[in-house]
């Protein structure tokens, strides 16, 4: 009933998202309400979250596409650009957002930050610090994070 | 009284009258009564001009503005060959300097087309091979003409090139930056786009952004601060004085854009008002409006402008809101010399309540902030009592004078200029306090000339405003025309003029970081100073320096024998034996 007015672009990037999915990515919509969709991402290869499996949660807001998706990690990740509850730092998802972008292409960016973790622009201060203190070190905790809460299951 | 005693006092009072007249010359004892003609066109006309001579800005009315912003564009889009909509673009990017724009152009024309977004040719075709193309956004198909692109080419449907300008409008002024919604491309998108696209409301808000911008992100304009005025101000910057008086009738530092300050600097004025919200709890206190008479205990609450309280009947006593000292020990008691702007003498007298719990409040240095705080913000308050009175002047009491005195109204503009004078005073006064506060305590001849000044200041402008808010009103509830009320012109016009000049010369002074004192003051002479309270022989006496800088101090004026000084008839201020004619009102002794 919440989905009764649901616009064609969300019909269709829906459509695409569950017949052709990005590689290292799954995003299914919520049974009960279409704006609302729960989301996998693999740990890329070469990254310190290799090997895991991280469990988003997307949501469309009202004015989407003019205003951008809401996106959260639900598994715990050690990473400089995303907080305790998840919350992500990404330029797309605040000011640089633009309804020519995607579900795809957010969540692809989502991707590649995993890939290039950037201590310059910090969500989580104290992270970030042990990031540029001690790279090899703070990589070493997120590695041990991912195999803690992200190892599947 | 030996001659050489004589001469120096005739010397102290040349130079004291230097400073009290400065370079303006003052209506001479010969012709006492011609106030009358100096007050009128004359003196005020010339006033206005040498006023517009100096002005450094222009105040700009909504009107104004859109001129101004319409001849850049205008100008822009004839020099660089481009659409009046990439103007206006060009100069939004480059904070409306009409002459970064033309540099940057001529410098490299394709970086600064790169960097707005104006593009001269499409970046993509546009492939009219499918009959009905599909929005980027809103995945529908459309036929073309329900179709739109910037001049990139990324073409977008009409409604949700709609929308996505709405919500960049509504998040606020970066929408004047607006480009193309393909995030690959930074086209610009104009204010043609906008207003083929856009809501009427949403096209109404974007040109309140663009006029706005036109003041706020050029660096040669400015708002005027005060709340619901909404004129602008273009300032010549490099110019020596940053006081604007804006057509509101508000003042201004342009450069702080704070109330006006002078004699006091930004930075000054920065660390004071940071400091009066750090200590704000602490003051409150303070800014109440009642204190306790002195003599008989009942608080009294102070509704008149000037600082001589009298306490109601039956205890009538005559106090200072300042010092809570008797108001007897004001004025001409002590020849002139106004005590309670200093620091140490508020400490002495503690003998009040209002004392004691100031000692109990705190230290030393909350105690020498809570003084000039004290005098800061009775000042400002004065000051908005006497901006208050002279509307109320002009609104009401003017014409019930006029008709008690019969007096045209053009004959009465004496009293608005006496009120215009208060309220100017009271604000330069507070602001000496705050430069007081800050006046480093180790330079001591500064300090001791300094407080002199301002001690004259206050007492000069109390008999002033005394003139104009107590004499005043006995014409106010008169029956009919008083004999004397040409006097009383004759003195609130000479008293105004008089304080005028005073303190221009103060805030010069002031300005000059009191340079005069380190010429004149810091040599050997004032070491003799030290004398002045016990002996008061010509010896000592004569050690005084330039202007009053080695004066005896109001500490020490109760000391002072009164048979130095006779007091003037017209306005009671204590003037020295040596002097022929008053130096506050130029009248003969
Ligand atoms: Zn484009
Ligand atoms: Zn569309
Ligand atoms: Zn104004
Ligand atoms: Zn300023
Ligand atoms: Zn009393
Ligand atoms: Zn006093
Ligand atoms: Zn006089």
């Amino acid at each position: 009933m919440a989905n009764t007015n649901l616009p064609r672009r969300i019909i269709k990037e829906t459509q695409r998202l569950l017949s052709d999915p990005a590689p290292g990515i799954s995003a299914s919509p919520s049974e009960d309400n279409m704006r609302y969709f729960n989301v996998m991402i693999l740990g890329p290869t070469q990254s310190p979250y290799e090997g895991g499996v991280f469990k988003l949660e997307l949501f469309l807001p009202e004015e989407y596409p003019m205003a951008a998706p809401k996106v959260r990690f639900l598994t715990k990740i050690y990473h400089p650009n995303i907080d305790k509850l998840g919350r992500i730092c990404l330029d797309i998802l605040k000011d640089k957002w633009s309804p020519a972008l995607q579900i795809r292409t957010v969540l692809l960016s989502i991707q590649a930050l995993l890939s290039a973790p950037n201590p310059d622009d910090p969500l989580s201060d104290n992270i970030a610090k042990h990031w540029k203190a001690n790279e090899a070190e703070a990589v070493e905790t997120a590695k041990e994070w991912t195999r803690l809460y992200a190892s599947g299951t | 009284m030996d001659s050489e005693d004589d001469m120096h006092d005739a010397n102290d009072v040349e130079s004291l009258d230097d400073f009290y007249s400065g370079e303006t010359a003052l209506a001479s004892d010969e012709d006492d009564g011609d106030y009358e003609f100096i007050d009128n066109d004359s003196d005020d006309s010339e006033d206005r001009t040498s006023h517009r001579q100096q002005q450094n800005y222009i105040i700009l009315s909504e009107e104004d503005i859109c001129v101004r912003q319409e001849e850049d564009i205008t100008g822009i889009s004839t020099v660089l060959f481009i659409s009046r909509v990439a103007a206006s673009i060009l100069l939004r990017h480059y904070n409306w300097d009409v002459s970064k724009v033309h540099d940057a152009w001529f410098v490299d024309e394709e970086g600064v087309r790169k960097t707005v977004g104006l593009l001269e040719k499409p970046v993509v075709e546009f492939n009219l091979s499918p009959k009905e193309p599909t929005c980027g956004i809103c995945f529908e198909t459309y036929p073309c003409e329900r179709m739109n692109a910037a001049a990139c080419g990324h073409h977008f449907c009409c409604a949700c090139w709609t929308g996505y300008i709405s919500t960049s409008i509504n998040d606020g002024p970066g929408c004047l930056m607006l480009r193309c919604p393909d995030p690959s491309c930074g086209a610009a998108v104009g204010q043609d786009m906008i207003n083929m696209l856009a809501s009427e409301d949403d096209r109404d808000k974007y040109s309140r952004y663009l006029l706005r911008s036109y003041v706020e992100d050029n660096k040669k304009t400015k708002w005027c601060p005060a709340p619901g005025c909404e004129y602008a101000v273009d300032f010549v910057v490099g110019s020596a004085s940053y006081d604007v008086s804006c057509n509101c009738s508000y003042n201004f530092c342009w450069n702080c854009t704070e109330e006006a300050h002078r004699p006091v600097d930004c930075e000054t004025v920065a660390k004071w008002i940071l400091k009066n919200s750090a200590e704000s709890e602490n003051m409150n206190w303070i800014l109440a409006n009642s204190k306790p008479c002195p003599k008989c205990k009942r608080p009294i609450e102070k509704n008149q402008g000037c600082m001589h309280i009298t306490c109601t009947p039956p205890c009538k006593f005559e106090f200072c809101w300042l010092c809570l000292g008797s108001w007897s020990d004001h004025g001409e008691r002590t020849g002139g010399f106004y005590a309670c702007n200093r620091y140490e003498t508020a400490k002495q007298e503690g003998v009040y309540d209002e004392t004691e719990k100031r000692r109990e409040m705190a230290k030393n240095s909350l105690e020498r902030y809570t003084h000039y705080y004290e005098r800061w913000a009775t000042n400002q308050s004065s000051r908005a009592k006497a901006l208050s009175d002279l509307q109320q002047m002009q609104a009401v009491q003017l014409e019930k004078l006029s008709d008690k005195q019969c007096q045209p109204g053009s004959q009465l503009k004496f009293i608005t200029e006496a009120w215009l004078q208060i309220v100017e005073c009271r604000r330069v006064l507070k602001w000496t306090y705050a430069y007081g506060y800050y006046l480093p305590e180790q330079e001591h001849a500064k300090r001791q000339f300094f407080e002199y000044l301002q001690g004259e200041a206050e007492s000069g402008l109390e008999r002033l405003h005394q003139c104009a808010e107590k004499e005043l009103h006995v014409y106010l509830e008169a029956v009919g025309p008083s004999k004397d009320f040409n006097e009383f012109r004759t003195k609130l016009a000479g008293l105004t003029s008089v304080t005028r000049n005073y303190f221009e010369n103060l805030v010069r002074a002031l300005e000059n970081g009191l340079s005069d004192v380190d010429t004149h003051g810091a040599c050997s002479r004032t070491s003799s100073s030290k004398n002045l309270g016990g002996g008061g022989g010509s010896k000592s006496r004569g050690g005084r320096g330039k202007i009053t800088s080695q004066r005896p101090f109001p500490s020490q004026t109760k000391g002072l024998d009164d048979t130095n000084h006779w007091s003037c008839q017209h306005c009671t201020f204590a003037n020295l034996n040596s002097a022929t004619t008053c130096h506050m009102c130029h009248n003969r002794r």
